[in-house]
């Protein structure tokens, strides 16, 4: 089992927050935001010691609580300042992104990190479609033929021509092309039967995310019955299962730290807003409609003791077929970082050595 | 009705005929399909043919096998032939002959097509003068299957040749 860190980046706000989203970016204190992104390396030397093998970041706007709306930046950043760890970008989103500017910014960044990426392309969640203005209707087409044309950025030989639905280019031939040959480790993100069927189609990894095992195990499923209709079978590090844990000295410890996080969506679009998105942006998990989180907190799958917890990665292991955990072991967002660095090392030297070999 | 440029489509033996595609072009080119006769025909009596037609100059179109007999015309009467576009190429010859080759040539292929687009990649090493495009969503009949996505780029190509990579559509949203 590869083990995973999601890096949120940390920003704490000198003084309380306004609840919804977007959160006005007047009160945004540059203080407290370069100190986040110092912070994060200080963090990820942590993470690169207890034996991490990646680190992901993602790409989210518009309020503090993931500070990091260029995922590549973040990548380059920290792709200077360690040596050892893989940098997951999971990812860009490809709907609201220029699809040959993603492709030459990761074949840099692979070629920075000398092959230490690896690469999510999704098509993010539902309000981040307002972030640069797109339609939620088009969100699933765009990022279907997003996805294409950049591996074909990263693979195609010859300079060409892009005739598309959504995007059109006379002219690509981007440099660099990727370190990895013939381009870094790719993953489609997402629970959809569309992201599963993509990722069958052009033999890339699975990711999903946050859901209850046995749900994500019917997408996982879904993925490995398409790849088999496309005469391939992914191997265990093709599937991502993305989660949060909350890991204790007890069980009950852990369920009392769980108890205590407020149970609602952190920066919630207004209802008005987040219902009309919602009607516009169907998603699905393996073709069956589901209707994204919209109140509550994100599920927290993996919570425990030690024993527990790496009992609850061999279920996981099991029954989605995953083969890299990407944790979020503390809420994104939430002050107490003295609590994050607890989870980390307790999950590092009691948890991470045990679940290496599963 | 004759001042529009010739576009002349050599189609192979059975598509279907007219398409959406044909139509979208013909606002902007007299548009002429030859169906590939049995036995195939040879870049000579297609030249004969376009001889009866009395066009001077033209614009040629072809697809698949026929890109072969497309490029052999181009060969024959390099200085008739505006500019060639070969949709989905599956076969090339003369390829010493071809490399000489100025005219404008656009290579199409569609994402869906199952054939490896090599041999479209060989001729845009060889011909000096070469685009090649990708119409995402299509197999290898892209004007069927995405007529306006191959309208647009065929037609855009044929009036402009290698000036077609300069945007000229506006982005103005507002004025």
């Amino acid at each position: 089992m590869k083990v995973s860190f999601f890096e949120t980046v940390r920003y704490i706000p000198p003084e309380a927050l306004p609840s919804g989203w977007p959160v006005a970016s007047g009160i945004y204190d540059r203080e407290a935001g370069a100190h986040a992104y110092e912070a994060m390396i200080e963090r990820l030397q942590y993470v690169e010691e207890l034996g991490f093998d990646w680190v992901s970041v993602s790409e989210h706007h518009y309020s503090p609580r993931i500070l990091s709306p260029s995922p590549m930046v973040a990548a380059a950043f920290i792709a200077a300042r360690l040596t050892r760890l893989t940098i997951a970008l999971l990812g860009p989103i490809v709907p609201h992104s220029n699809p040959v500017r993603v492709a030459e910014e990761l074949a840099m960044l692979d070629t920075l990190a000398r092959g230490r990426l690896v690469v999510g392309l999704l098509r993010g969640t539902a309000n981040e479609a307002l972030s640069y203005d797109l339609n939620p209707q088009e969100s699933r087409e765009r990022t279907d033929e997003g996805m294409e044309l950049i591996l074909r950025a990263w693979t195609e030989t010859q300079p060409f021509g892009w005739q598309g639905r959504h995007f059109q280019y006379r002219m690509v031939s981007i440099w660099p092309r990727p370190w990895q040959q013939p381009h870094p480790p790719t993953y489609a993100l997402g629970t959809s039967r569309e992201a599963c069927e993509f990722a069958a189609r052009h033999h890339l990894g699975c990711g999903v995310s946050y859901g209850p095992f046995e749900v994500m195990a019917k997408a996982t499923r879904h993925y490995r019955e398409a790849c088999a209709r496309h005469d391939w079978q992914p191997t265990r590090e093709q599937i991502i299962y993305r989660a949060n844990m909350i890991v204790a000295d007890t069980d009950e410890e852990a369920h009392a730290l769980l108890r205590a996080q407020p149970n609602q969506a952190p920066f919630a679009l207004r209802p008005g807003v987040r219902d009309a998105v919602m009607t516009l942006d169907a998603r699905n998990i393996a073709g069956e409609a589901r209707s994204p989180v919209v109140a509550g907190a994100l599920p927290t799958t993996f919570i425990g003791s030690p024993d527990t917890v790496v009992e609850q990665v061999r279920r996981a292991r099991d029954v989605i077929g995953a083969g890299v955990l990407d944790l979020s072991l503390h809420p994104p967002g939430a002050r107490d970082l003295e609590a994050l660095t607890r989870a980390l090392e307790l999950f590092g030297k009691k948890v991470l050595p045990r679940i290496r070999d599963l | 009705m004759t001042d529009r440029p010739a576009l002349v489509h050599l189609r192979g033996a059975g598509e279907p005929e007219p398409t959406a595609a044909h139509a979208l072009l013909s606002q902007r080119f007299r548009v002429i399909v030859l169906e590939a006769g049995e036995p195939a025909s040879t870049p000579d009596s297609l030249v004969r043919a376009i001889d009866r037609l009395g066009l001077e100059t033209f614009n040629l179109l072809a697809g698949g096998a026929a890109s072969r007999t497309a490029l052999g015309v181009a060969l024959q009467v390099p200085e008739r032939v505006a500019a060639l576009v070969l949709e989905a190429p599956t076969a090339i010859s003369e390829e010493r002959r071809v490399a000489e080759l100025a005219t404008p040539t656009l290579v199409l292929y569609g994402t869906l097509d199952p054939v490896t687009p090599a041999v479209g990649r060989r001729i845009a090493t060889l011909m000096r003068n070469c685009h090649l495009v990708f119409v995402y969503a299509a197999g290898p009949t892209i004007g069927i299957d995405r007529p306006e996505a191959f309208a647009e780029v065929v037609g855009d190509f044929l009036e402009r040749h290698e000036a077609f990579v300069i945007r000229r559509t506006a982005t103005v949203i507002h004025p």
